[in-house]
């Protein structure tokens, strides 16, 4: 039996992670990586004026992966008693041995590029000064914005949430990194109308700087204007119309695309991008990027979990597909470079979107130049398939006559095919805003099947 | 920001999160006096003193909840035991509520020092006086019994048996046909000890174990390609393996699913009538009416069902539970996160909403609404919710082959890979493989479809009702609040006399 009192403290987060990369050879490793995360959490959630639930914490964890004999293993622990992550390194190593030889197995090289982290601006030191009567107040004034709508009929609440994360990653290889970033959010959730026809939808912003965070009222705006535009919606027959993407649902057809470029998914033949490196994938609208280096953005950072340093990526170049996304293991089995996309064991977005371009018009005039179609504001359900690219998902919409909105639609599916998508986007709009890492523009797609009656 | 997506329920969830080695299940003694907690090194009176830390500022209730998990993880790709990987998470979630608002701390040191501190952090939302006496004592309720039916525990059995089970549900996907272009498995397994202790003098303990083995088969012809998945596994030890689903069948199912799809159409689009395959389309209930039937969103009068409590809302063919108590299920415990010990709930009985699934805090401002043991958690840094565990409708009078029989033309929902739904009774589910009925009989394959409708329209056209009930793939996972729990669902063969089919015309 523990008792804690017996227990290790655990030494600063960078001694911590360099002594476990020696403890690792020590124990017979041939190579070892080692990072650690220290967190702080912040989150007020307010509704109908009054505080729902105030979490605030710090938490700890490390992760390890080991190689030996070119055989790979992982642990993680969010206990940091010495004793504790001394045994899983052990048992990493015991592991490592039962598994299969991989020869793409081992740790990127140290490289001789290194990104500064102050350069990226991830960090907001006005975000740990906050109190917590201000963050509080931030969630309710965007609520009770938002509730001076008399056709706002009921709320989620409001949240207010901020993150201070410092990361730590070493390696046998002598590479050392470490970076301190934060996050902050404010959003709020409504519903209008009876209870039998509700409709509901919600706006947030999140940013790594305070100052950048979208004010109560303008948040409160967009939520209301979002939720009370679906009222009343109509069901419409089954028909092949042009769809219009707006920017939060261009952003999940991003997600889609991010996760059949990964090198992961193309090694595993799980994507329908597969084999397609230097051909055209779409059309000249569709130019895809994925960057790591913009100041101050959500998905920047200066090295991913490979110790590599953290780069711009052309993924698709007016069609043409240019890059798959790696990390250095799905690199060396494709042959290709690491990009700097390591995330874990995977391959994550920086900050991945579909750029506007020069051919790039507003938003309003896709619409109004749109004869009759379906914009697209809300989908519900998974529906998406990266080895086929087939696409299915319940959908909320505003039907477009005339080059205006008539009513909104509800209880219909789109389907499509993402290549299909590609090579037909007839519109894209210059309404890029990093709202979230992954992300793009209004786009006006020319043909998927809406399914209603 | 935590709190994105409302309620969504996955076949399978991403690798992560969850088993190792300490005592055997069915071990508890529960008799014995208890000077220390195991894992926790924390007595029953540094809990008491910390309940009292947390209710110092005038909370009307304060709750403790300590949570170690291990969880070992295997993968099996390109013909190699690629990775394997163990985490274990220890931690202290504390709670303190005073009348509708819930202050929340978590620490992942658990010395008194901090743990104290971190009960200061919680009391703060109560911003009142100190409470009048300090909490009672604990009293141990822990019960000897337990629904988690192990007799080989994957937390002592080796790696190497478990890597074992991974190659044959591999090498059974790989040899099942040469169109099968690549195969993945996974086994993972974890053992999760919970400590609750709460104001009101509660000390209760529960050991969950849990095992999962998982297969994706990609298969390819003419530069076409498709994906199959099966899995299974639960509350249960490795005999599972052996006794109720094998390696091998996992591996065959996987890909025979990716093979049907090659040969599928896609999926007609409009509204037809529809017959759900027993098991999986469980899903659907899940949906429409289990996450809606949560008792936060009827307290909050988000749901389409706040004011609907005794009135018929569906077909008197349509009867749904929700039991966490069916041994060895994925969805099942022996406490709820709360330490209420769980029953069988009664959600809809012949159409009429009979119940909600409640959690301490709901109960509470719903005027002491008695407490069903549906208050869950991902884990030690999340609050309880009401959550669901395994929900299904139950059987009817009907022949299952008569059901199909009765259409003349419409879509078969043979598997299904997950579902969402909103408060205002929307809901999709996505078909990962159907079939067209043509009269009476399943002809061509479809792929992958979504199909959308609105509870209370749905609930109604629910017209037969068979007698086959089933549980689905003992691999799900339900997402609320950003908080991920282990689900299953279950139903009979069901026909819905028409809802809109999302395919491509």
């Amino acid at each position: 039996m523990k008792t804690r009192q017996a227990a290790r403290p655990a030494p600063p987060l960078r001694d911590l992670a360099e002594t476990l990369v020696v403890y690792a050879r020590t124990c017979g490793a041939d190579e070892a990586e080692v990072s650690v995360v220290d967190g702080y959490e912040f989150n007020v959630d307010v509704r109908k004026g009054r505080i729902e639930t105030l979490i605030e914490a710090g938490s700890r964890s490390a992760g390890v992966r080991i190689i030996k004999d070119k055989k790979t293993a992982y642990a993680s622990s969010s206990d940091l008693d010495m004793g504790t992550l001394n045994r899983l390194v052990r048992n990493a190593v015991r592991r490592a041995e039962l598994g299969n030889p991989d020869e793409f197995a081992g740790l990127a090289p140290l490289s001789k590029e290194q990104v500064d982290a102050a350069s990226l601006d991830l960090y907001d030191p006005e975000i740990a000064r906050l109190d917590s009567k201000t963050k509080i107040a931030l969630a309710r004034d965007t609520e009770r914005a938002a509730l001076r709508d008399k056709r706002i009929t009921n709320s989620y609440g409001a949240t207010f949430a901020s993150n201070e994360i410092r990361s730590v990653l070493a390696m046998t290889t002598g590479f050392v990194g470490e970076y301190e970033q934060t996050y902050c959010g404010l959003g709020v959730g409504l519903q209008a109308g009876d209870t039998d026809d509700r409709v509901e939808d919600s706006w947030s912003s999140s940013k790594r700087h305070f100052k950048d965070l979208e004010t109560p009222d303008a948040i409160a705006r967009k939520a209301v204007e979002r939720t009370v535009r679906q009222l009343k919606p109509r069901k419409i027959r089954t028909q092949n119309v042009p769809v219009i993407f707006d920017p939060t649902q261009t952003s999940w057809l991003m997600g889609f695309l991010f996760g059949c470029v990964t090198g992961t998914a193309i090694y595993q033949k799980a994507s329908f991008l597969e084999g397609k490196l230097g051909q055209r994938i779409g059309n000249e609208r569709v130019t895809v990027i994925d960057d790591a280096l913009m100041p101050g953005q959500l998905g920047s950072h200066p090295f991913d979990s490979d110790g590599l340093p953290c780069r711009r990526t052309m993924v698709v170049e007016k069609g043409v597909l240019r890059n798959f996304l790696c990390n250095y293991y799905s690199a060396r089995k494709l042959g290709l470079r690491s990009t700097g996309s390591a995330d874990g064991s995977g391959v994550g977005p920086a900050n991945f979107y579909l750029e506007p371009g020069p051919g790039a018009v507003a938003a309003q005039d896709i619409i109004a130049g749109t004869k009759k179609g379906l914009l697209l504001i809300r989908t519900l359900g998974h529906g998406l398939n990266s080895v086929t690219g087939d696409i299915s998902r319940g959908a909320f919409g505003l039907w477009i006559e005339d080059g205006a909105i008539a009513y909104p639609v509800t209880e219909v599916t789109i389907s499509g095919n993402l290549g299909r998508i590609l090579e037909t986007i007839e519109a894209v709009g210059t309404d890029l805003e990093f709202l979230s890492p992954v992300t793009g523009p209004t786009i006006r797609v020319a043909e998927m099947t809406v399914a209603g009656e | 920001m935590r709190n994105q997506e409302k309620a969504r329920f996955q076949r399978d969830s991403p690798p992560g999160g969850q088993s190792l080695k300490s005592r055997p299940l069915g071990e508890r003694s529960p008799q014995k006096p208890l000077s220390y907690v195991d894992h926790f090194g924390l007595s029953a009176a540094d809990l008491r003193e910390v309940l009292g830390v947390a209710l110092s500022s005038g909370g009307d209730f304060a709750e403790i909840f300590m949570e170690r998990r291990a969880y070992d993880f295997i993968n099996m790709e390109e013909d190699i035991i690629k990775e394997t990987a163990e985490a274990i998470s220890l931690g202290m979630g504390i709670r303190v509520i005073r009348g509708d608002r819930t202050g929340f701390g978590y620490t992942n040191d658990l010395s008194l020092d901090k743990v104290k501190k971190t009960a200061l952090t919680a009391s703060a939302i109560a911003r009142g006086k100190a409470g009048q006496a300090p909490p009672p004592p604990l009293r141990d309720r822990t019960r000897a019994s337990s629904r988690y039916i192990v007799r080989r525990p994957a937390s002592e059995a080796s790696l190497r048996e478990k890597m074992t089970l991974v190659r044959e549900a591999y090498a059974a996907a790989k040899g099942y046909d040469p169109r099968i272009a690549k195969v993945k498995t996974h086994h993972s397994d974890s053992l999760v000890h919970v400590c609750i202790a709460n104001s009101e003098g509660l000390l209760v303990r529960d050991t969950r174990p849990m095992v999962k083995l998982i297969c994706v088969a990609i298969s390819e012809k003419d530069g076409k390609r498709e994906s199959g998945y099966w899995g299974g596994g639960g509350r249960v030890g490795m005999e599972y393996f052996h006794d109720v689903l094998t390696p091998r069948e996992i591996g065959e199912e996987a890909a025979r699913e990716a093979l049907l799809l090659l040969e599928a159409v896609d999926a007609p689009a409009g509204e037809m009538p529809i017959v759900l395959a027993p098991g999986h389309s469980g899903v659907l209930i899940h949906e429409a009416v289990g996450h809606l039937l949560e008792a936060d969103f009827t307290r909050k009068k988000t749901s389409i069902f706040w004011n609907k409590m005794g009135k018929k809302v569906g077909s008197g063919l349509v009867t749904i539970y929700d039991d966490p108590t069916i041994p060895s299920a994925r969805g099942s415990y022996n406490i709820d996160d709360e330490g209420t010990p769980p029953r069988k709930t009664l959600l809809v009985e012949r159409g009429v909403v009979r119940g909600l699934l409640q959690d301490k805090l709901s109960s509470r401002l719903m005027h002491g609404a008695a407490l069903t043991g549906h208050g869950r958690r991902q884990d030690y840094s999340h609050w309880p919710i009401p959550r669901m565990a395994n929900t299904y409708i139950a059987a009817g009078a009907d022949a299952p082959e008569d059901i199909l029989r009765s259409v003349k033309k419409g879509f078969y929902v043979a598997s299904l890979s997950g579902g969402q739904v909103e408060d205002s009774g929307k809901f999709t589910f996505s078909v990962s493989l159907g079939y067209l009925i043509e009269d009476g009989k399943l002809t061509a394959p479809v792929k992958q479809a979504t199909l959308i409708g609105t509870n209370i329209d749905i609930l109604k056209k629910i017209d037969r009702v068979g007698s086959d009930l089933a549980f689905g793939l003992q691999t799900g996972t339900c997402s609320k609040d950003g908080q991920d729990v282990p689900v299953t669902d279950g139903c009979p063969t069901l026909r819905i006399e028409k809802m809109t089919v999302g395919g491509r015309s």
